[in-house]
């Protein structure tokens, strides 16, 4: 029997040419023509007819017998999509034969953050971001499928086919209490702009990232803007959000004594001068107990009649303080933070004609902190035009303007630049923070700061309006790209675009800082260009079931940066910032850095009918970072993929229910360069002695003869959808092992040397990730979609480079002191993200061991704390629909992991916390045993001495002991919510405004947490040695929750 | 590609001079600041109020200082680096000797402090040696290419330049290769003295002193003055609360007040609640049990703070170098006037401490040489106990050695009332030279701090 027929658009009814014929459950099948025709002879009327084609929902319809048939077919549901893929090629989800996940725009922007990655947190399975912890502006930090190279974990960010740089640039700081410390400037992804974007792929493994090279090694994050293309005419759109802002979660302290020691404390001069008044400490007297006591804000009358307050220590002499009641202020933290706000305005112009389209935009981003002084300001302007000068010939171009600036960022880690510092860990509890809103001594403006204490702790309204670490940032990202069909079946595309960026940046420092009591003045400017340029030759051919598609091209990326800080460490004139009014030398600092990498890729991409996907790609790397000084040797490396898919249900009969059903396998392998010069051996400037330069050799060892990193994974998948697709599984496990890694090893001091620079070692990181879509309901005026993304990833070093067994990857320390560390430590056969630290002896049993003074007994070998990865993370995104309502909410859970809380430690110790709010007279029987037989015998019984409280608080809570502050990590966050109503176009407001759609919603980000931690946000990064460190809280500055509305109007 | 990967940050090669300069300055102002944090809580001559583990000996535990290890090393690889342009490079020649007498120098330091130490093996980590053994200190003292033998040939070589090259980049004594002779042989008989429970001395000592080439004045002294930022004394800019921890020690204030000794007002500051009047506290106090008033008890003098522009980053002086001299004679390990060497080391003393000289204080009853029924040891030691205060560890050295001044039995001590006589091996070492640290500590009980050094026979 012969069957001819037609295949159309059911909604443009036009004809759709190349759509898959099969006779399922046979190998017999066609593809329509350019007219969307098609014929098939010899079938027979127990024959049934597979219709399918990419983008569109596959048709099954049974054989009858008739000679002619037109179908229609309908646009597929959300997981038959369009995907970019690598080098921005658009291809069918269902083609793929590797994990991508592709994030609407609309999610995105729908509940913005200023932070463009916290946007993507629990929306994509196997992607890791968490929040930075200095407010407004801090980076977030992003992990693909956990971490497996020991030094680099960055995922590559790519906007419209160009990369742009996600680097977190620190400051020039020394370790000690004496110097800046440092500032986290933000990432460099945390720019885009969310109402710019229209979708992000993310491409998770190699498998689907090795046309991206060596920096693509940890997945890739693309991102394709909006353009001009869906409006006919002119189309605007404005939305409008606005948060206000309180502190997330702040320490729960106690309130029953407030400062001293062995329940003492009179204020004199808050150095030392009165009974306990130098370090804040708060087991002093009793609060709240009628006492009258001398405070730093008690009043001092002087001979002149005028009134000020204890602490003005330099504007009396002699004269009394009066004591005043000693009183608990539970709230003084809690009122030091402020009702913050951020308001994000997006208007964007777009439109189409006859040759092409346009997009304009401009956003401004206005955030005021909770924390007093802490502000991001950031303006995008955006513009894509994209247009058909012939027929054969399409340009695209691509031009974002980004400035960011904020008037200061605050210090993140331990010491006194951190007000926290002041704040969580030694606030005296009895202290009243109102009085040092006037934090000036009166008579010694810009000289000499008022505060509670003057030993270690700034005042910390002086420390942010005084002290301030400003930036001010310009960023230029665009592109241009011309696509030109040469002749047939030939493309040829061409692109160059660059990422530019330039930053200023300030710190001040008035007199009487504590680590500069002469003031300081700092400036650092820091500048980034990466200019790519590429091309890509294409060409299509189907023969008759196969269709063909082979690319080849090259790239070359040129990547210059420049850092520069100059300083001086003390001041002439007090108040005046400026590199004139230096009292010392000028310190200076200068790093430049150049990179290259050339690269020639090849892509062929096969398709049987429909059914059967295979990719197959290729690419070779030169990048100068292998080079050494006489020697290109290792600068080349090649590396391949293949990745297959197969659609089951266009080929077979599933059962009942089974809407469509593929799996898929992909074995990739990437290779990975390094930063530049890790090659030879350089001498560093060091401080310079009397004005003569001195230097020092580098403390690590480089290697002439580093060969780049290599990855190699394999991935295999499914996507099975159920129920005309309103349930959908899709299943990936990975096993990706990267080897021959290029770390700095530390090694030990007395070879003269700290580290050295050597190939070795090898990650394997194995995991599960699971996307299920849910429509548990769908009709006409409801619509309820769930998408759940889950995740377990295990990281597990096979093996070491050396013998000695212990790699230590980092460590984050209270100030430069080696006993107060957690050590990134990792051994073979451990998982990355262990840490150690130290902790009290135990017996065998694991009870702590109780010396002859009633305390614990300072263990110095390290332990195991943990790892900081979570066993697995899952996110809950629910949209509802309700008619014109809607409701959004995300939520996000991550199960297991610890952390170490440097805010639990250091407030612990000072008696602030909550946890020291018992304190017995009988004192305290720490939990324990005694040793009552010999060393080599022991024999334990239960403690029974009491200590004082204060003896028990401050050795439990140690900082030489990293093990009683740490937390079990697990947490379920509300992280997004919104409630909205879309005005319909029908509606009379809406007709009048001739608007096509207007939307209000009520909004929130970061509403609720449920985890162990009261004491802080539980999505916790902290910053040190210039890079992110997981699994510490280190005094961090409380997050905030954020509630608003949100208009959005489109005419 | 190459040139694109050529750094164009810093040199691969520096002249000796810009090395010799870090190194002579990083190892002054490192060890001057681990003297204020550390070596004078050992030595008893300051305690720590608070964040005093250190204080109260549990040393592996130190919250300021107290772990000189890496800044010891790292000098010694770049002066390691200097020795070897020295040698590779006759215009470098002139660096040869004073980097043989640095290297002899810091070796000592670091001996001294840890007993055992990686030394033979170390600093060549470039040529792939990353587990390098641990040398005795027999050895390292005594052997060639050790620390003895190193001065001598620092001093031969320094005698032998005949070439024109000046010594750049000594901040120490100004490119004066003469200075540099006197103050090896000031070594010489500071480590002869060291070791010399273990080794006879004695004609290597008399060689010495007849020769009559070491630091006799203290325009001779081997050390540098502190500037301003960023070349001060690392207390001057510290923050008050972290001077205000180390306060006098009572052990100070006995000695101080029993011999009526005036450099109390130059090392200390009269208490704010009694001016005039000086105060110091027991060693390692538990902070937790401890209710006090700075202003009841004496901070550290101006010299380490507001005036720290007259103070010196301290390698050796005369007046060290007579007190030794003083010793020997007395133990009669040389034949001269151990009177005179005594009194001629309290002068000298008290000039580098820029505090006059009492008229009286060298007839006073407690420090009139040998009188009063007074043991000249002690004596001899106690001044120069006085004298070395802020020298890095050297009172606590010194005091291992020959039991004098007699410290204390600390406050609450965490190390079970035992006054520690040697440095633990930092942390470090077990985790990234485990094998050959182990062979180490295992000769010391697990790294005791209670295990004497070899030439500590006392």
């Amino acid at each position: 029997q012969k069957l001819t027929g037609q295949v159309t658009d059911k909604a443009t009814q036009q004809p759709i040419a190349g759509v898959s014929i099969a006779v399922k459950g046979t190998l017999t099948g066609t593809l329509t023509n350019n007219g969307g025709t098609f014929s098939l002879t010899n079938l027979k009327s127990t024959d049934v007819l597979v219709f399918s084609y990419l983008g569109y929902r596959t048709q099954e319809i049974p054989y009858t017998g008739q000679n002619s048939l037109t179908v229609e077919l309908e646009e597929g549901l959300a997981l038959n999509e369009v995907v970019v893929t690598a080098l921005g090629l658009e291809r069918n989800a269902r083609s793929l034969g590797y994990a991508i996940q592709k994030v609407d725009g609309r999610l995105i922007s729908d509940v913005k953050a200023p932070n463009f990655l916290d946007n993507l947190a629990g929306k994509v399975a196997g992607v890791n971001i968490s929040a930075g912890s200095t407010g407004v502006g801090s980076s977030s930090k992003i992990t693909i499928r956990g971490e497996s190279s020991f030094t680099n974990t960055n995922p590559l960010f790519v906007v419209d086919g160009i990369p742009i740089n996600n680097a977190t640039v620190v400051n020039n700081v020394n370790d000690d209490a004496n110097g800046f410390q440092e500032i986290d400037f933000g990432n460099g992804a945390m720019e885009i702009n969310p109402d710019d974007v229209a979708a992000v792929s993310v491409l998770k493994g190699p498998g689907a990232a090795a046309l991206y090279g060596t920096r693509a090694s940890n997945g890739v994050i693309l991102i394709t803007t909006k353009d001009g293309v869906t409006n006919k005419g002119i189309g605007v759109s404005f939305n409008s959000t606005f948060f206000a802002e309180r502190p997330f979660q702040l320490p729960r302290f106690q309130n029953s004594y407030g400062q001293g020691n062995s329940g003492a404390f009179k204020y004199v001069n808050g150095l030392g001068g009165g009974i306990n008044d130098n370090i804040s400490y708060s087991y002093g007297p009793r609060l709240d107990a009628g006492l009258l006591i001398q405070q730093y804000d008690s009043p001092v009358s002087l001979p002149d009649g005028r009134t000020v307050r204890g602490g003005d220590i330099y504007v009396y002499s002699g004269q009394p303080i009066t004591p005043t009641p000693f009183v608990s202020h539970p709230d003084n933290v809690s009122s030091f933070y402020q009702l913050g706000h951020t308001a994000i305005n997006n208007l964007a112009v777009s439109g189409s004609y006859a040759k092409g389209n346009y997009r304009l935009s401009f956003s401004d981003l206005n955030s005021q902190s909770t924390i007093p002084g802490v502000n991001l300001d950031r303006k995008t302007l955006a513009a894509k035009l994209q247009f058909e000068p012939v027929k054969w010939l399409k340009i695209n171009s691509s031009i974002n303007y980004i400035n960011s600036s904020s008037d200061n960022r605050p210090a993140t880690k331990y010491g006194s630049e951190n007000i926290n510092y002041a704040m969580s860990a030694w606030l005296g509890r009895q202290t009243d923070v109102n009085p040092m809103k006037q934090y000036w001594q009166p008579g010694l403006e810009n000289v000499q700061q008022f505060s509670y204490n003057y030993t270690y702790f700034d005042n910390p309204y002086f420390t942010l309006y005084e002290n301030r670490n400003s930036f001010n940032r310009d960023r230029l990202i665009g592109n241009i790209s011309a696509t030109a069909d040469i002749a047939e079946h030939f493309r040829v595309i061409v692109r160059s675009g660059m990422d530019y960026s330039s930053e200023a940046r300030q710190f001040r420092r008035a007199f009487s800082s504590n680590r500069f009591r002469n003031g300081a003045y700092a400036e650092n400017r820091v500048y980034f260009r990466e200019v790519n340029t590429d091309f890509l030759l294409n060409y299509t051919r189907n023969l008759g079931p196969l269709s063909l598609d082979v690319s080849a091209g090259g790239n070359q990326m040129n990547q210059q940066t420049s850092f520069d800080q100059d300083q001086a460490l003390s001041l002439a004139q007090p108040g005046v910032f400026k590199l004139t009014n230096a009292a010392s030398p000028v310190e200076v600092y200068q790093q430049v850095g150049r990179k290259r990498i050339n690269s020639l890729y090849a892509l062929a991409k096969l398709s049987y009918r429909d059914l059967l996907f295979v990719d197959i790609t290729g690419r070779n790397d030169w990048s100068s970072a292998l080079a050494t000084p006489t020697s290109t040797a290792n600068t080349s490396f090649f590396y391949p993929s293949v990745s297959a898919s197969w659609v089951l249900s266009n080929q077979f009969r599933l059962p009942y229910g089974i809407s469509f059903a593929k799996v898929r396998a992909s074995v990739a392998n990437v290779g990975n360069d390094t930063s530049p010069y890790q090659t030879t051996g350089v001498f560093n400037a060091r401080t310079p002695v009397f004005s003569q330069p001195a230097f020092s050799a580098q403390s690590s060892i480089a290697n002439t003869n580093l060969k780049p990193e290599s990855t190699t994974s394999f991935e295999v998948g499914a996507d099975i959808r159920f129920f005309n697709d309103r349930l959908g599984f899709d299943l990936t496990y990975y096993d990706a092992l990267t080897s021959n890694q290029i770390l700095s090893l530390p090694i030990a001091q007395p070879t003269g040397y700290s580290e050295r620079v050597i190939n070795g070692g090898a990650v394997r990181s194995r995991g599960l990730e699971a996307v299920v879509t849910l429509t548990p309901i769908q009709t006409n005026s409801v619509r309820w979609n769930v998408n759940l993304n889950f995740s377990r990833n295990r990281s597990t070093v096979v093996s070491l480079p050396d013998e000695a067994g212990t790699l230590t990857l980092g460590y984050n320390r209270i100030y430069d002191n080696v006993n107060q560390t957690v050590w990134y430590q990792v051994r073979q056969g451990d998982r990355m993200g262990d840490m150690w630290g130290t902790g009290y002896l135990r017996n065998a049993q694991g009870e702590f061991i109780v010396g002859a003074n009633g305390q614990y007994i300072a263990d110095n070998t390290l332990k195991k704390l943990g790892n900081y990865n979570p066993d697995f993370m899952l996110g809950l995104n629910n949209q509802i629909s309700v008619k014109n309502w809607n409701l959004n909410f995300l939520l996000d859970w991550r199960q297991g992991g610890v952390l170490v809380s440097r805010t639990l430690a250091l407030a612990g110790v000072a008696g602030q916390l909550i946890e020291t709010a018992d304190r017995p007279d009988a004192g305290i029987v720490a939990k324990g045993v005694v040793n009552t037989g010999t060393a080599e015998n022991p024999v334990y019984q239960q403690n029974t001495r009491a200590i004082p409280a204060e003896t028990y608080y401050r050795m439990y809570y140690d900082r030489n002991n990293e093990e009683n502050s740490t937390y079990n990590a697990s947490y379920v966050k509300l992280r997004e919510m919104s409630i909205g109503y879309t005005v319909p176009e029908t509606a009379w407001l809406a007709q009048k405004l001739r608007m096509q759609r207007l939307t209000v919603a009520v909004v929130g980000r970061n509403l609720f947490a449920l985890s162990h931690m009261q004491h802080f946000d539980p999505e916790q990064t902290s910053f040190q040695q210039q890079q992110f460190q997981r699994g510490v809280e280190d005094m961090t500055y409380p997050s905030s929750r954020n509630i608003g509305v949100k208009l959005s109007v489109n005419f | 590609f190459k040139e694109i990967n050529t750094n164009p940050n810093a040199p691969v090669d520096v002249q000796p001079s810009l090395l010799m300069r870090k190194v002579l300055f990083d190892y002054g102002e490192q060890m001057s600041y681990e003297a204020f944090v550390a070596g004078n809580l050992l030595g008893q001559y300051f305690t720590a109020i608070d964040f005093n583990l250190f204080d109260r000996h549990s040393l592996s535990e130190p919250q300021y200082g107290g772990n000189p290890w890496p800044f010891l090393y790292t000098n010694l690889r770049d002066n390691e680096i200097i020795l070897q342009k020295s040698r590779a490079n006759v215009a470098y020649g002139v660096y040869e000797g004073p980097a043989l007498i640095m290297k002899a120098y810091m070796t000592a330091a670091l001996t001294d402090l840890y007993g055992d130490v990686p030394y033979s093996e170390a600093l060549s980590g470039q040529s792939g040696v990353i587990t390098p053994a641990y040398d005795g200190q027999e050895a390292i003292y005594t052997a060639s290419g050790g620390i003895l033998d190193n001065l001598n040939k620092g001093i031969a070589s320094i005698n032998a330049y005949k070439g024109a090259t000046a010594l750049d980049g000594d901040i120490i004594f100004s490119g004066n290769r003469t200075k540099w002779v006197l103050f090896a042989n000031s070594l010489k008989i500071k480590y002869l003295m060291r070791i010399s429970g273990r080794v006879d001395v004695k004609s290597d000592l008399q060689k010495v002193l007849t020769e009559g080439n070491f630091i006799k004045a203290n325009t001779d002294n081997a050390a540098f003055r502190f500037s301003t930022q960023p070349n001060n004394f690392r207390m001057s800019t510290a923050r008050v609360g972290d001077y205000n921890l180390f306060i006098m020690s009572l052990t100070s204030q006995e000695i101080l007040t029993n011999l009526s000794d005036p450099r109390i007002q130059t090392y200390f500051r009269s208490t704010t609640a009694k001016p005039g009047t000086y105060k110091g506290l027991l060693n390692g106090p538990d902070a937790s049990k401890l209710s006090i008033s700075v202003a009841d008890y004496s901070l550290t003098g101006s010299i380490f703070r507001e005036n720290s522009d007259k103070l010196s980053a301290n390698f050796m002086t005369a007046a060290e170098t007579s007190l030794l001299l003083a010793e020997a004679a007395e133990r009669g390990l040389v034949s001269a006037s151990a009177k005179d060497w005594y009194e001629r080391g309290i002068t000298q003393a008290f000039e580098y401490w820029q505090t006059t000289l009492p008229t009286s204080y060298l007839s006073s009853n407690a420090v009139a040489y040998k009188q009063n029924g007074q043991n000249p040891i002690e004596q001899i030691l106690t001044q120069k106990w006085l004298a070395n205060i802020n020298n890095g560890y050297e009172g606590w050295i010194e005091w291992r050695r020959t039991g004098f001044p007699r410290l204390k039995t600390i406050s609450a001590s965490l190390n079970n009332n035992l006054i520690p006589v040697r440095m633990p091996y930092p942390g470090t070492e077990s985790a990234l030279n485990n094998v050959q640290y182990k062979k180490a500590a295992d000769k010391i009980n697990n790294n005791s701090i209670n295990a004497p050094v070899w030439w500590d026979v006392n």
